[in-house]
This record gives structure tokens, C-alpha cells and sequence, in this order.
């Protein structure tokens, strides 16, 4: 697949700018220090969550770029989009699929700022031999002026650049909670009107990009998210946590912030390959929201017999006060809910509404 | 669990429900905002057994009738506890009684023990003593009243029957086990239609065979909140259904509805029309309050809502289908259905999730469902409901049938009706004038549906009778069919709508049932009034139209040569105000409820063959159709002109 000309025009770019801004912004509105303070709460979740997105989700992304066999610039932007830290977006599907939404913002908010370190380091790390193809390729055309390296300086600038808006968003929850729910709101649904605007600006100038585009890239895109979700569930289930961790720490594995892909593109790479990576984050930014939609449902239905013994024993807890056991008839919890170690028992898990 | 045998009397289900639900919670009474004091099964069981126990030693005998006056709290459902394992049968009644309607009901019924909630009923009944022959033991629900002598406390039985209990006393079980499912387990007073109030008697069967109709199943991780007076029997049988069910009743008040629905994050509850509109308001006016993104992100949100929901009831066949629908009618309707359905499902899965459940957050985020009954669910609100996701089940019911004839499933929520009839219960649709069956009659095409006639009812939950008028039992209940006095239609997708009453009393929307004749009399002594009508069913207060009478008016000194004139006049409305209140007041022998709150002139008089017969009665229904607007005018300014 080649993008002959420029994916978007200069123009576009400044509107993605703009709406990346007021959609971190958003994100900042809906935190707020407590959410820090609850990482330490959650030491066991939040060790295996930072595994499977750090460890596993990088892995993943180079395996697929593999097997895909991905040219080296989509290989990259797999790659960069394997290492993104998570979004707002896993904390709202994470709350459909009834996971511990406390756990998902703690991890969102944990991964953005470890990102700064972890995502030039990971990205270094595993597309090393990409860049070497690149620069072979660079020289066998003729077309190098200069070295082909990833910008690891633009990176961390644009990770730090995106992290402003978020700060200032904090800065507004504390000020003024009315009207951050409003940025939040908004946010959230620009979040969805710029994955609409980037394809249908792709549909109308380059329509037949969609057909050209190869089977691998639809697959790389589909699957980086779906393999993410599936392992962070599995890799959760395998160390015992409660049933809402587990859905929680997968849709944070599989689900990455996506905004923040499209600005280290826009502010770190150059053309042609700006617009290959780009196109390949629009994709994955559309899929995995369909994606997220079906294994949302799904949870939705295998998670709400746990899901309402958790929430009635916390209710119990929170109006019959803290000593207060609920003791479930017998029989009536299934053997792997009335596991102590699965965590359903009142007060291993007595996760405190985030005030 | 244990092997579950259903229950054959309501002593014999509570006595299910402690062993099966055992240390789970069954009630919760709010002390604080976060402090409630939970009772398990297992406790409400011991505690009820040694409350039995006194109320015997008090002499209390099977199918005696146990009188409990008061409101929602954790002593009205042990004391209901105590009179099913007396075998006897329970007389409840709100702690807004009248002196009248206690004479009447403690003399009817025969009641010798009765329960009172508070220290101002206590009093109530000292005062009336003298014509209370038959009554001997009042015991005191609030632990924190004082008793009068001869009176006893809750507790004082309470230890009285459960040290009997300890020193092997078991007559309790012994009258359990001797109910018949064909007993009473309760006698209802309903709200004096002409006059004296009517004992509707109740059974065991009647009660047992409603735990099969309720449409949502609950379990031991649910949570049920109850704001309902639990001397209704609509309340009353969801209280039986959550303790049947294991799961637990949380009592709230409508002082702290709002934070209750919050902390108690209710799974399911029995409601009213009237919370509704309540709710309906408190979002609105959060929505009006909020800053104009927001208020445009919920109205995009609220359409998207409305055209997911609208498409889904077409597909599934719940639309409200008064009149047949051909096959080459349905077939493109249906396509274009799924054609919307699919291109706003996208839009509505964003807007779902972000804007609407922020809003179903009002009722606690968690409810599955809520049935409505008690009065008709005005459409704007039924429609609001369950287009922002929370499916609202309206269901259908009179005392006389324990209550539940048709409710709303999740499979037939059909919005504008009140779903298909329960298991086990047939319907008929009769006409007024001829008592020809009009549905289901095989001449008629369709059965008979979309034909409007009275609704009869014959099934399990259909009373034994009005107790000690036979007379009256007869006319209600004729070759065993029970006639409900509501006229109503079966629709083409086999739900029941309600049209109207064949009677003229009036449910307003708390429940209260008010005949309008007695006060339209007392109102025609007014010279100012030619001819009036009350209104107000469904609403949350009557209101009346009047035809004012233009020559006592211009005796007062009123110039008006018609009643448009009139209408304008400042001191008319003043002199008639004056007038509504002095005829219809406390003083003059009306209820709180019963008092005129709105008004309006009516622009033509009364003429025979029209609003009135040949015997210058007037034709309600008539009226009502023609003044449609104006009564729809008289309710829709939410300040009240009458203060």
C-alpha cells in the first residue's frame, strides 16, 4: 500500500490539533488527585495491569507486525500504538461491562504519566530493526537526505505537550466541578466526531484508499486491540483477581489513547510515513471502538451475577456499616465467587465509591 | 438452597423465606443518611413467632381480625408476621384514618386487638372508646411513645410471647399449620365511595398465586425500595414478593426519596404515577439548570432515545395497535423500522452511554424495572422513561383482584397500555348497555378486539367477596366474574388499555379514591353555581368546572352579560373563590384531599341532550370530552388558583 499524496491536508492536521487538545483536556476534567492517591489502593491490580500494557501489548504489536509481515513504517505505528498509555475511553466501556471503574481510571491515569519514559523506551527497544529497513531502503532509492531515527526527543516533547491540556483540565475539576462535567461531556463526544472526521476526510479524498488498503492492515488494526483485551482477561483470571478486575485491566490493556498516537505522529514524523502511521491509528481508533462495543456486551452478560453480588454486599457495607457480613445463603454464590481469594467476600473488596 | 415447595399460605411463605434466605437481610430502616439497621430473615421469622405467641395469650384466635393503623415501618410487617402465624387475618389501614372510617372499620370487622403506629392514633382511639365496644388491646407500634393505661407496647408482647416460646410453647406452628389456603389473610378497607367503606376479603390463595405474576424476578442480591403506603395492597404484595424472593425492603419517605434512591441504588420498586412526575421534574429542572452543552447534548441524547426505543417497539410488535394491521402494511413499515434502528444505533450506543445514564443515575443507576399502578402514567411521562432507558412497567389492579390483573413484561412493554393479562386470569370485555361479551367473541371479527366495553376479570387473585355484604359481593361478582367498573379495550397485540371508568369516582394520582357527587351537591348549594363537574382523575388534585350562575353574580354587583365577561372579572373570581372554600372545607366534613384546589368557568351552560338528560342528570363523559382542553388547561399551570 502506498499513500501517494498527503493523508490530510495541513489544515486538517490543525482541527485534529485542536480537537486532541479539547479531548485531553476532557480527560484531565474527569480526574482529580484522589485518583492518584487510589494507584496505592490498587497494588496487586495495578502491577498486573502495567504488565499486560507495557509488557504484553508492545510484544504483541512487533509479533503482529511479524507475522503481518508489515512494512516498516506500519510496523512503527503498530508498535507506537502497542506502547500508548490508556484513555478515557476504556474508563466508559469499562463501566458498561460493570469492572471496577476506580481501578481503570487509576490505571489511565498511572500509564499516561509513566508513558513519558516507558513509550521511548519500548518503542526504541522493538522497532529497532524497522528503522535499520527504512534507512536500507532510504539509501537503495536514493531518496536520503539524512538519517532515518525515531525522534525519541519529539516524542517526549509531545507526550509532555499533551499532558498540559490534562493538567489544566485537573486545574478546572478543582476549580469548578459544573463546568468540567461539561468539558468532560463534550470531550467525549468530539472523541467519536474525530474518528468520524478523519475517515469520512480519507472517504472523500482518497475513497479508494479503503479498497487498496491490504487485508494485514485491517487485520493488525483489529487485532492488536481484540489480542490485548483477550490476555489482560486471562492474564487477570490466571492471578485470581475479583471478576470486575479482570474485565477492568483487559479493556485497559486492549483500549489505548488514541489521541495521544495521533499527536506524536503529527509532531514527530515526517511524510510519507506520517501518513502511513496515521492511517493505520484512524483504523485502529475505529475498530477497536466496535470491538469494545461487542466485548462490552459480552461482559455485560457473563459479568452480572458477579456484578450484583459485588454491588449489593458493597451497599450493605455502605448502610449497614463496615462490620456488617453479608452471608449469602449457602449454595447460593457458585464455588468461584465464594473463593475468598476471588475476592467477592465483602471486604477484600470493599472498594469505596471514589469520592 | 433447599428444594423449594411453593408456598400455600403467606405464614407458610415467610416461613419458606427463613429458611432459604436465613442471615440475608430483609429489611432495612434508615436511622441516618448512612446508617440503616438491617433485619435478617431468620430474626423477622424468631420475632414474629414470639409476637404470634403473645398476640394468642392476648386471645387473639384463627381468623380473628387484628386491626394495624399506621404507615411503612419495620413493626407493620412484624405485626403482619405475627397475625399470619395466629392464623388470623390482618386489617390495615393508613395513619391518616378518620375518626369515622376507624369507628366503622374496628365495629365491621369485628376487631378486638389492633395495632396503632403513633401516639396521636393512640389518643385518637382513646377519645372514641366509648363506641368501640368490641375493641380490648391496642398495642403501640413506636418504641419511643408513651402507653396509656391498659394499653400495651410493641415489646412488652413481643417479650411477653417469646418467654412463652422459651418455656416450649408452640401454638404458633400449630395454627400455621392449620390455615387453609381458602382463609383470609387480609381485610381491606377501601376509601368510602358512598359512605361506608367496603371490607374487601382477601386470601391466602388469592395472595400466593400473585408471586407468580410479578414480571421481574428478584434474588437475594436485590434491593427494593418502598415509598408506597404498605396498607395498599399494591405495595403490600411487592413487600410479600421481595420477602419471597430474598431480597431486601428499604424504607424511605419522601422527605430523603431522593438521597435513598442514591444509597440504596434500588434494583426494582413499586411506584406511582405521581413519583414519577416528581422525578420527571427534578430532571428537567436539572436540565434547564445546566449549561447549554449539556442541555443540547440531552436533548440530541433524548431524540436518539426515542427513535432507538420507537424502532425496537416496531420490530418486536410492541407499538400500540388500536386497530388491526394488515400484512402489507406491516411488511415496509418494518423494513423502514430496521432501517432507522440500525442508523441510530451507532449514534444512540455513544449517546447511551455518556448523557442517559448520567440522567438514570436520579433512581440509583442499578434499577431493572419498575412497575407503576395505583392510577394511569400520564403518556409524556411513560413515554420520557422509557425512551432514557428505564423501562417503566405500568400494570392494572383493584384491591378486589390482590391487586395484579395485567402488567407490562419486558417482551410486552407496549407504552400506552398496561401489557398483557397475568397467568392463570382470563379477561373480558362487556358491553355497558347490552352485558354482550365483546372480547373474545368468535362473531366478531378480530375477536373482538379494539372493542371498548367494561373489564370482567376471573382468575386466582379475584376476592372471596366484600365481607358481610352479600349484596353488594353479588353485583360485583356475577356468575364469577368480577367486574372492574373500568372500561377498557384489548388491543391487536393482545394488551389491555384502560379507557375510563363506568363509575364516576375519581383515583387521583396518589391512589386516593373520592366520589365526586357528595361534594358537587354541597357545591350546588352555592347560588353562584348553576351546574358543576369534579375533575381530576389521574391528577394530583380535583379541580372543578363551574357554570356560574350570572344573576347571583349581578346581584353581588357584578355587570356581566355573559360568562366570557365574566371570566375577566377580577372580583368574581375572587367572590367565587371565597365561595368554593366556604362550601368545601374541613369544617364542612371534606378530606384534605377532597378540597377544591383549581377552577374554571365554563363558557356555555349545561343543556339537556347534550351535558344533561331529560332528567337534567349530567353526562360526565360527555362534559369531559367536550371541556377536554379546559380541564387539560385547568392542570397544566402548575400554581394553584384556590390558595
Amino acid at each position: 500500500m502506498d499513500i501517494e499524496t498527503q493523508l490530510l491536508y495541513p489544515s486538517d492536521q490543525i482541527i485534529l490539533g485542536i480537537m486532541i487538545f479539547i479531548i485531553m483536556f476532557g480527560m484531565g476534567a474527569s480526574l482529580t488527585l484522589n485518583d492518584f492517591r487510589a494507584i496505592g489502593r490498587h497494588s496487586r491490580g495495578m502491577l498486573i495491569g502495567f504488565l499486560s500494557q507495557f509488557g504484553f501489548m508492545p510484544l504483541l504489536a512487533l509479533g503482529l507486525a511479524i507475522i503481518l509481515d508489515l512494512s516498516p513504517s506500519l510496523a512503527i505505528a503498530l508498535i507506537l500504538i502497542g506502547c500508548l498509555p490508556g484513555g478515557t475511553t476504556s474508563n466508559i466501556f469499562t463501566y458498561f461491562s460493570k469492572g471496577s471503574v476506580a481501578l481503570s481510571i487509576a490505571m489511565t491515569t498511572a500509564s499516561t504519566v509513566v508513558a513519558i519514559i516507558m513509550m521511548p523506551l519500548l518503542l526504541e527497544l522493538y522497532s529497532a530493526g524497522f528503522v535499520q529497513q527504512i534507512q536500507s531502503g532510504m539509501i537503495a532509492d536514493g531518496s536520503s537526505q539524512r538519517d532515518f531515527v525515531i525522534p525519541t526527543g519529539d516524542i517526549v516533547g509531545s507526550l509532555i505537550l499533551v499532558l498540559v491540556p490534562v493538567i489544566m483540565g485537573m486545574i478546572l475539576r478543582r476549580r469548578s466541578p459544573g463546568w468540567a462535567k461539561t468539558v468532560e461531556d463534550t470531550a467525549g463526544f468530539l472523541a467519536i466526531i474525530v474518528i468520524l472526521y478523519l475517515l469520512v476526510t480519507v472517504l472523500f479524498r482518497h475513497s479508494a484508499l479503503f479498497l487498496r488498503t491490504p487485508v494485514e492492515i485491517y487485520a493488525a488494526a483489529t487485532f492488536i486491540g481484540l489480542f490485548g483485551i483477550l490476555f489482560g482477561y486471562w492474564v487477570a483470571r490466571a492471578f485470581r483477581l475479583p471478576p470486575i478486575f479482570q474485565r477492568a485491566i483487559s479493556l485497559e490493556t486492549g483500549i489505548q489513547n488514541t489521541p495521544v498516537a495521533f499527536a506524536i505522529i503529527l509532531l514527530s514524523f515526517t511524510d510519507p510515513i506520517l501518513s502511513q502511521m496515521l492511517w493505520l491509528a484512524i483504523l485502529y481508533s475505529a475498530l477497536i471502538v466496535a470491538v469494545s462495543s461487542g466485548v462490552t456486551l459480552y461482559y455485560r452478560k457473563i459479568g452480572k451475577f458477579d456484578w450484583e453480588v459485588y454491588r449489593n454486599t458493597l451497599i450493605h457495607d455502605r448502610l449497614f456499616g463496615e462490620d456488617y457480613l453479608t452471608r449469602y445463603p449457602e449454595g447460593f454464590l457458585p464455588p468461584r465467587l465464594a473463593d475468598p481469594s476471588q475476592g467477592t467476600i465483602p471486604r477484600l473488596l470493599a472498594e469505596k465509591s471514589r469520592a | 438452597m433447599e428444594e423449594d415447595i411453593p408456598p400455600h399460605n403467606v405464614a407458610e411463605l415467610y416461613q419458606r423465606s427463613a429458611s432459604l434466605y436465613e442471615d440475608m437481610p430483609a429489611f432495612a430502616t434508615r436511622r441516618k443518611e448512612f446508617e440503616w439497621i438491617p433485619v435478617s430473615f431468620r430474626e423477622l421469622y424468631s420475632q414474629g413467632l414470639a409476637l404470634a405467641t403473645g398476640l394468642i395469650d392476648l386471645g387473639v384466635e384463627a381468623r380473628d381480625h387484628v386491626g394495624i393503623f399506621g404507615d411503612n415501618r419495620f413493626e407493620w410487617i412484624l405485626s403482619d408476621y405475627a397475625i399470619q402465624f395466629c392464623g388470623a387475618v390482618s386489617v390495615p389501614r393508613g395513619r391518616d384514618v378518620t375518626d369515622e372510617e376507624l369507628i366503622y372499620i374496628i365495629n365491621h370487622a369485628n376487631i378486638r386487638v389492633a395495632f396503632v403506629e403513633t401516639e396521636a392514633l393512640q389518643a385518637k382511639i382513646q377519645n372514641l372508646r366509648s363506641q368501640l365496644k368490641g375493641l380490648q388491646e391496642v398495642i403501640l407500634h413506636d418504641p419511643d411513645g408513651t402507653v396509656l393505661e391498659g394499653n400495651r407496647s410493641f415489646a412488652d408482647v413481643k417479650a411477653l410471647g417469646g418467654a412463652l416460646r422459651d418455656r416450649g410453647d408452640r401454638t404458633a406452628e400449630e395454627r400455621i399449620n392449620d390455615i387453609k389456603s381458602d382463609d383470609l389473610f387480609t381485610l381491606i378497607y377501601t376509601s368510602g365511595t358512598t359512605g361506608k367503606p367496603k371490607g374487601v376479603m382477601l386470601t391466602h390463595a388469592n395472595m400466593v398465586s400473585q408471586m407468580q405474576v410479578i414480571p421481574i424476578k428478584l434474588s437475594c442480591t436485590d434491593r427494593v425500595l418502598s415509598i408506597l403506603p404498605i396498607w395498599h395492597i399494591f405495595e403490600r404484595v411487592f413487600e410479600v414478593y421481595t420477602l419471597y424472593s430474598g431480597s431486601c425492603t428499604y424504607y424511605t419517605s419522601v422527605r430523603t426519596l431522593g438521597e435513598d434512591l442514591r444509597n440504596v441504588e434500588p434494583t426494582f420498586m413499586g411506584s406511582a404515577p405521581r413519583l414519577w412526575e416528581g422525578l420527571h421534574k427534578r430532571i428537567m429542572d436539572g436540565i434547564k439548570a445546566a449549561h447549554p452543552v449539556r442541555r443540547a447534548l440531552f436533548h440530541i441524547a433524548y431524540f436518539l432515545g426515542s427513535q432507538y426505543q420507537e424502532s425496537l417497539f416496531y420490530l418486536r410488535n410492541n407499538h400500540l395497535k388500536m386497530e388491526p394491521e394488515p400484512f402489507w402494511q406491516r411488511v415496509p413499515l418494518w423494513i423502514a423500522n430496521a432501517l432507522r434502528f440500525i442508523l441510530v444505533i451507532p449514534w444512540y450506543g455513544f449517546f447511551n452511554a455518556t448523557v442517559l445514564e448520567n440522567i438514570r443515575l436520579v433512581t440509583g443507576g442499578s434499577l431493572k424495572a419498575t412497575v407503576s399502578g395505583g392510577g394511569a402514567l400520564p403518556l409524556e411521562i411513560d413515554r420520557f422513561f422509557n425512551y432514557i432507558g428505564i423501562p417503566v412497567l405500568e400494570g392494572y389492579g383493584l384491591t378486589e383482584t390482590s391487586p395484579v390483573v395485567a402488567v407490562r413484561t419486558e417482551m410486552d412493554l407496549v407504552i400506552g397500555t398496561i401489557g398483557p393479562t397475568v397467568q392463570d386470569t382470563e379477561i373480558r370485555i362487556v358491553d355497558l348497555n347490552t352485558n354482550e361479551v365483546l372480547y373474545p367473541n368468535p362473531n366478531l371479527p378480530h375477536q373482538g378486539r379494539g372493542m371498548r366495553g367494561e373489564i370482567c376479570i376471573r382468575g386466582p387473585q379475584v376476592m372471596k367477596g366484600y365481607y358481610r355484604e352479600p349484596e353488594m359481593t353479588d353485583k360485583a361478582i356475577r356468575d364469577g366474574w368480577f367486574h372492574t367498573g373500568d372500561i377498557g379495550m384489548m388491543t391487536f397485540n393482545n394488551c389491555m388499555k384502560i379507557l375510563g371508568r363506568s363509575k364516576s369516582t375519581i383515583v387521583l394520582s396518589n391512589g386516593e379514591n373520592l366520589e365526586p357527587e357528595p361534594i358537587e351537591l354541597r357545591l350546588g348549594q352555592s347560588p353562584y353555581i348553576d351546574h358543576c363537574m369534579v375533575v381530576g382523575q389521574d391528577q394530583r388534585h380535583i379541580g372543578v368546572l363551574i357554570v356560574p350562575n350570572l344573576e347571583s353574580f349581578r346581584e353581588a354587583g357584578i355587570q356581566a352579560d355573559s360568562i366570557d365577561e365574566l371570566m375577566k372579572d377580577p372580583t368574581a373570581h375572587k367572590i367565587m373563590g371565597e365561595d368554593i372554600r366556604t362550601q368545601i372545607s374541613s369544617s364542612t366534613g371534606f378530606r384534605g384531599f377532597e378540597l377544591i384546589r383549581e377552577y374554571r368557568f365554563v363558557p356555555d351552560a349545561f343543556k339537556v341532550g347534550d351535558e344533561l338528560t331529560d332528567l337534567h342528570k349530567m353526562k360526565r363523559h360527555v362534559v369531559a370530552s367536550k371541556y377536554e382542553e379546559l380541564i387539560h388547561e385547568l392542570y397544566s399551570n402548575g400554581a394553584s388558583s384556590l390558595k
